[in-house]
């Protein structure tokens, strides 16, 4: 089940689409590839310097393969070129010329290309390839995979988040939907669709948009009706050190108003105090207590986009050094403080869902823009407070609500267009973590597991799918991503059964809960599964989850093989046993042989586990006996292990 | 910091709430006189009323009245609040309650005065009674005492008391063991008896020895010797033991048992693990010669020993490995980090968690003896080379690194009963020095925690290879914490030599034919319900096959090596280390590293390279629970293990989550699964009506929210959240339904 396999294959079909269809572009493209193939490329792993393969190097207008030539069962690597952040030359040695690969996804890769021509020219289209200039450069409007142009549009439906506000019970007798983005024209990193307080007159709202960072208003995110608390985002005030704007008190108050159960409401501003200081020198700032009533105002310094861009860095390369002692790793880790600045997001989302949930009382929550730690924040809090964010469908509908639709600016942040390097950072990988750690701590509230977050963080960076593509839904609607373009979620709907967890259970009372993680640091662990995913030399070698999903797989062959066995004693002409057919056993002399058989599996299985049964007992179902006898007791031998594990799964997987 | 305000009551400082003010409770001390729960031989030593135990959860702020009293056991405190309030705990131990304190379990004492916190040591007990008293214990649970409302005669008398009895050295016969066994004798303390299935092997008689070398297939080439029967040649030697066959028993005689190869384990392929103790310092230039000679000669002998010539690797341990002294000082660095008195504190050390952890080094010194381990299984498994580790005294790091290696080699020793017997093996009667290295009689600075540290590495093992275990880290724990309880002759000798004479009673009492046998501690029967033992049972271990045999099948054949590498590289040997056995490291060195020693020995040099790639090869194939299982050493690879050291800090706990909710579903699977395996045995054996034995362990059936700790430090919180349904069966995966069958046998023949 190993990701790296499924994914070669998984591209391995696109791509044969797109070279297909979309033939001009890829003409385009071509034009950057001057050495389509190099061979004798040697693959060095990078946590063992014995290993090495060697193999054939292939271009193509979207992916660079690695096809391995020195192994009988030769594998492949397939790198999407949206997914290379770094392309390095490294000075020619005696064995040719190094060049190292850095992705997106993590991803590190080792070549060594004999001769230092073709290395040149691979860097080069590299270079090339990796950094788009414009959009429709990008692979999501050459990728057409099998299907129709309705099933494509029905894609784009998935996630209705009319339908998401309704859940929440949105529109009601306190929040509306209000009209004023329409057509952008208040903020245009928001979306047209938003709400507010029934008491707020547009006026009000387009005084406080002006009075905030990039017109970024308080704007509903998410509504908890259990106590009527809600969380709300915007960006910062333009205060800067002593401006007011009275519509933007005005807003505020309403919001707390709304929630007819707590008399204040909380702000929060998400940044260090410092840095919310040094933005008033700019004309920004945050809200000033004395103007606002009825607000308790707090800071909790989760830090800016450079910072966390350059502490990511700092653990890739940590965890990247070969054979790393135990001291330099404890070391880098601390230093970089990755996982410190994890806390404070986490931190920061346990408040606020202590605040609406416990306290009820509703918390605005902003940044400097309100599109990254903001993000972060709300989707978060949200995750906490409501189980329908812990599915698989609705952690779909947690990221379109608070990272798409409210304007991520995921084409800078994941770098799609050669743009500013400085934009890029880690926010979402962070948010990520965030939901792994999560799952790490409550390892049953979750319908999906760890391979359902890699999976959406490798597409965030693949820009195959149109979802991500762009900084908000003005620029989306420009490149009519949702007519060009597939969607992400019905793909992940498609594939769904891999992403389970098979410890979930919706029944827990604990699933209903909100959640109270505990983030103390001992709790936060270094993720490998998402930074080292494809360094398959330093797994563990097995974790819980893939032995329970071998665990389900090993049964599906069981009942298989009792479906066989069973059509071979129909065709035998015998009737099937009552073992098998779980009525009340009657005394049947001529099958007390066979019964005899099976009381022996019955002692021994008593004394065995569950795994072993399941291995022994496939072994037994192998025997393919001609005589009849022979496969009656194979039969029944499999039959009482396989009730067991049969039902025994399908509660796990319920 | 928070804590009570100050006797003279002169301050405001923030004082703590009670629940009851003083004069009830008198009175209710009057009604409601507490009975401590003494077990036999124990004696109370002296008492204190009206002392109050802080707890944490409550900020310190309050607490509960009750009485304190110290024993010649276990420091312990009463209440009758509290058994009120009590959550029904699923863990549970006989011998010691939630509020007991076994005496050699504390490792700190502190005394607050006016908020400053100051140790107490013997002999320096102030005149002045501090206002709390802190206990802080090696099993990392931190006691808080107000001593503000308690009598002040009282006071000092206990306090003087529990710093006498927990911090002055003591005599051996002191120690609780004898009285408890005396009291008890033959009463409730019968001969050993332990109940598992197949026993666990206690390696004092010649069978075990016999039954274990035939088991690895060595008794070809490695004979029981019985020459040191009553210990008449080495008290450092246990009655029984294996060598090579050629070794004569004059050899034996002439070091007392040092510079003997000493059998540990055979591997399939013939090689084997062998332990030497250094031969005793010689006094001159030509004795040290010969003794050079000697050491040759033994290790020619081992060479030719086998009937395939197989080459010998000798390995100072204490060349490559950290010092005992080092192992010491990092432990104790690192237990400091869990030993948080209050919430603020924890909240301190935990900003710098990850460089704390690093600067303690235990993770290191962790991963140094995996790497160690590996190394030496990669002689054993790739080069079939026999491998003779050397250690000055070989009882501390031998034993560490000869069951760490047959850990990972054989699955047996990762059973249940296989685990027990290695460390009876290897420890027990390894002489491990148990009483000096856990520094029960606190009379000497050798106190290292080895014994703890393998434990630490078995456990690294088990998270990551968990299927492969059939003990849970609950067990580890458990066994850990068992170090601290003087009751077990397992961990109370230095020697099987010193327990056997200590075992021995006075005339007058022999001639009453009362053996006095301590317990071991494998007999959990004496500290534990069938309830809590049902944790130590992995539910995830995969059984052993029964088709395969005790060894794998196939195997590596053995390279028949008749010639050897014409130049053994062992002159560039590594090299002196800096600690405190480096000048007996030197010796040893010296002695066997000076010239060419054999043509027999070889040492690499490039041993990383070598054990990296076999690891890297070893995993490239398909896992198998039930062979080779090497470890995974890399930096991130190690983990803290945090049920040991951080089950009673409440900051940490995680209500409602953490793997032990994973665990609980796998319980509640396997649960099910015996429900219906009852079901179909049920409707195969048709006469059967009524489901035997249904209910018989219900380990998570009490637990009310479970918390990442687990069975350790239930959450006291208040919770109105309800409660999660958890396993009530865990019975038939422990074999209790096996005789269910064999009755109906009979019926159905």
């Amino acid at each position: 089940m190993y990701a790296p396999a499924r994914r070669f294959a998984q591209a391995r079909c696109l791509c044969t689409y797109a070279l297909a269809r979309d033939f001009e572009q890829a003409r385009f493209k071509m034009e950057h590839i001057r050495t389509p193939k190099v061979e004798q490329v040697k693959c060095l792993d990078r946590f063992s310097s014995k290993k090495s393969t060697t193999g054939t190097l292939h271009l193509t207008t979207t992916h660079l393969i690695y096809r391995e030539t020195t192994t009988d069962s030769p594998k492949e690597i397939w790198i999407m070129h949206h997914h290379i952040a770094v392309v390095e030359k490294l000075p020619l040695t005696a064995v040719g010329c190094p060049l190292v690969i850095h992705c997106k996804n993590f991803r590190v890769i080792h070549f060594i290309i004999p001769r230092e021509r073709d290395c040149h020219d691979i860097f080069n289209s590299l270079l090339k390839l990796s950094r788009p200039v414009k959009y429709d450069d990008l692979y999501a409007f050459s990728y057409t995979p099998k299907k129709t142009e309705y099933e494509r549009m029905m894609g784009w439906k998935v996630v209705n988040l009319n339908d998401e506000y309704q859940r929440m019970r949105i529109p009601n007798d306190i929040w509306q939907l209000t009209d004023v983005n329409r057509g952008y024209k208040v903020c245009d990193t928001y979306p047209t669709e938003l709400y507010v307080p029934r008491s707020v007159s547009k006026p009000i709202i387009v005084g406080s948009s002006k009075f905030r960072s990039k017109g970024r208003f308080p704007a509903l995110s998410y509504f908890f009706h259990q106590t009527q608390a809600a969380i709300c985002r915007c960006s910062q005030p333009l205060s800067g050190f002593s401006a007011r704007c009275l519509e933007d008190e005005h807003m505020l108050q309403a919001i707390s108003k709304a929630n007819p159960n707590s008399h204040f409401m909380y702000v929060m501003d998400t940044r260090p105090k410092l840095n919310a200081i040094a933005n008033r020198a700019a004309g920004k700032g945050y809200e000033n207590e004395d103007n606002y009533s009825n607000i308790r105002f707090k800071f909790v310094g989760i830090e800016n986009i450079h910072v966390m861009r350059a502490s990511l860095q700092k653990v890739n390369e940590v965890c990247g050094t070969k054979e790393l002692s135990l001291n330099d790793f404890l070391i880098g880790l601390e230093s970089s403080g990755w996982l410190r600045h994890i806390k404070a997001v986490l931190d920061a989302a346990t408040s606020l869902a202590k605040a609406v949930g416990r306290e009820g009382a509703s918390v605005l929550v902003h940044c400097s823009d309100g599109w990254d730690r903001t993000a972060q924040v709300c989707s978060l809090g949200s995750l906490l407070l409501d189980p329908y964010y812990r599915t698989i469908k609705g952690f779909m509908v947690l990221i379109e609500k608070d990272w798409i639709t409210f304007g991520h600016k995921f084409a800078e942040r994941c770098g799609q267009l050669d743009g500013d390097p400085k934009e890029i950072s880690p926010v979402f990988t962070q948010f990520i973590e965030c939901v792994w750690h999560l799952t790490e701590q409550f390892p049953r509230v979750f319908e999906y597991s760890e391979t359902y977050l890699l999976e959406i963080h490798e597409h965030v960076h693949s820009c195959q799918f149109g979802n991500f593509i762009g900084n908000c839904q003005k620029e989306r609607e420009a490149m009519k991503i949702q007519q060009k373009t597939h969607s992400l979620w019905s793909f992940l709907l498609e594939n769904q059964h891999k992403y389970l967890n098979p410890l979930y259970d919706c029944n827990l009372p604990c699933a209903h809960e909100v959640l109270e993680p505990n983030t103390v640091s001992f709790n936060f662990k270094f993720w490998r599964c998402m930074y080292h995913q494809f360094d398959i030399t330093i797994h563990p070698r097995q974790s819980q989850l893939s032995r329970i999903l071998t665990f389900i797989e090993q049964n599906n062959q069981l009942e298989m093989e009792a479906k066989k066995l069973e059509e071979q004693i129909i065709k035998l002409g015998q009737k099937p046993c009552a073992v098998y057919s779980r009525e009340p056993f009657h005394p049947v002399s001529r099958l007390s042989r066979m019964l005899k058989a099976s009381e022996t599996v019955c002692k021994e299985e008593q004394q065995t586990t569950v795994e072993s049964n399941s291995i022994r007992t496939l072994e037994d179902g192998n025997i393919s006996g001609d005589e009849c006898k022979e496969l009656k007791a194979t039969f029944s031998k499999t039959e009482p292990t396989l009730v067991n594990l049969e039902l025994g799964m399908a509660k796990m997987t319920c | 910091m928070l804590s009570l305000g100050s006797g003279g009551g002169k301050t405001a400082k923030p004082s703590f709430v009670s629940y009851v003010s003083p004069e009830e409770i008198k009175k209710e001390n009057v009604n409601d006189e507490l009975k401590p729960h003494l077990l036999p031989g124990e004696i109370l030593i002296c008492e204190a009323n009206t002392v109050v135990k802080l707890s944490r959860e409550d900020s310190l702020q309050r607490g509960f009245y009750g009485k304190l009293i110290c024993t010649n056991f276990k420091i312990s405190f009463l209440s009758a609040e509290q058994l009120l309030d009590e959550v029904e705990q699923s863990y549970r131990n006989k011998l010691m309650g939630e509020n007991d304190i076994s005496l050699h379990c504390v490792d700190q004492i502190f005394g607050v005065y006016d908020d400053k916190k100051k140790p107490l040591l013997p002999g320096a007990v102030k005149n002045k009674i501090p206002e709390k008293l802190l206990l802080y214990c090696k099993d990392f649970r931190v006691f808080h005492f107000g001593l503000r409302y308690t009598k002040e005669e009282d006071a000092r008398r206990l306090i003087q008391g529990i710093v006498h009895h927990c911090l002055n050295p003591t005599s051996l016969k002191c120690l609780f063991a004898f009285p408890y066994v005396g009291a008890a004798g033959g009463l409730k303390v019968g001969p050993i008896r332990i109940e598992d299935d197949p026993p666990t092997m206690m390696f004092e008689s010649k069978n075990d020895w016999r039954g274990e070398l035939d088991r690895t297939g060595g008794l070809l080439t490695y004979r029981i010797i019985s020459i040191n029967e009553n210990y008449k040649i080495s008290t450092r030697l246990p009655q029984f033991f294996a060598v090579p066959l050629s070794v004569a028993d004059d050899d034996i005689k002439k070091y007392k048992g040092k510079g003997i190869p000493l059998w540990c384990w055979s591997h399939p392929s013939g090689c084997a693990l062998l332990k030497m103790a250094a031969v005793p310092e010689a006094a001159d230039d030509s004795a040290s010669q010969m003794d050079k000679g000697w050491i040759e000669r033994q290790l020619h002998i081992l060479g030719e020993a086998h009937p395939i010539n197989y080459m010998v690797r000798t390995e100072i341990l204490s060349a490559t490995l950290p010092t005992l002294q080092e192992i010491q000082a990092s432990y104790s660095r690192f237990k400091q980090l869990f030993l948080t008195e209050n919430a603020a504190e924890f909240w301190e050390t935990d900003i710098k968690w990850l460089s704390a952890l690093e600067n303690s080094n235990w993770l290191e010194v962790i991963r140094q003896c995996l790497k160690k381990a590996l190394d030496i299984v990669e002689c054993l498994e790739h080069k079939n080379t026999t491998v003779v580790l050397m250690e000055e005294n070989c009882c501390d790091l031998c034993c560490l690194v000869a069951s760490l290696v047959q850990v990972i080699i054989d699955p047996h020793f990762r059973t249940i009963s296989g685990f027990q017997s290695l460390i009876q093996k290897e420890w027990v009667m390894g002489c491990h020095c148990f009483l000096d290295r856990c520094n029960l009689l606190r009379n000497n600075d050798k106190e290292v925690p080895v014994f703890l540290l393998f434990l630490e590495c078995v456990w690294q093992l088990l998270q990551q290879h968990p299927p492969a275990f059939e003990f849970t880290e609950t067990y580890l724990t458990i066994l850990s914490d068992s170090m601290y309880i003087p009751i077990f002759s397992t961990f109370l000798f230095n020697s099987p030599c010193q327990r056997d004479n200590n075992q021995m009673l006075d005339e007058d009492q022999r001639m009453l034919s009362r053996s006095l046998k301590l317990p071991s501690v494998w007999e959990w029967s004496v500290q534990f319900e069938n309830s809590v033992q049902a944790l130590f049972y992995n539910p995830v271990y995969v059984g052993k096959p029964k088709t395969d045999k005790i060894r794998r099948t196939q195997r590596v054949k053995p390279q028949r090596q008749m010639s050897l590498p014409s130049s053994p590289s062992y002159h560039n040997r590594p090299t002196s280390k800096k600690g405190f056995f480096r000048e007996e490291t030197d010796h040893l060195i010296k002695t066997f590293l000076g010239k060419k020693i054999s043509r027999w020995t070889v040492t690499t040099e490039d041993h990383s390279v070598n054990y990296r790639q076999f690891y890297d090869d070893w995993r490239s194939k398909p896992v198998d629970h039930h062979g080779l299982l090497l470890p995974q050493y890399d930096g991130p690879a190690l983990k803290v293990w945090g049920q040991r050291y951080l089950r009673w800090i409440p900051e940490v706990q995680i209500p409602g989550g953490g793997s032990t909710i994973t665990l609980n579903k796998i319980f509640e699977i396997m649960d099910e699964i015996n429900t219906l395996q009852t079901k179909v045995s049920q409707r195969v054996l048709k006469r059967q009506t009524s489901s035997p034995s249904s209910d018989v362990f219900t380990p998570f059936h009490q637990a009310s929210r479970l918390s990442s700790t687990f069975p350790f430090g239930t959450i006291r919180r208040q919770s109105i959240k309800p409660r999660i349904p958890v396993s009530t069966n865990l019975s038939m995966s422990f074999g209790s339904m096996e005789n269910l069958p064999d009755e109906e046998d009979l019926g159905v023949l």
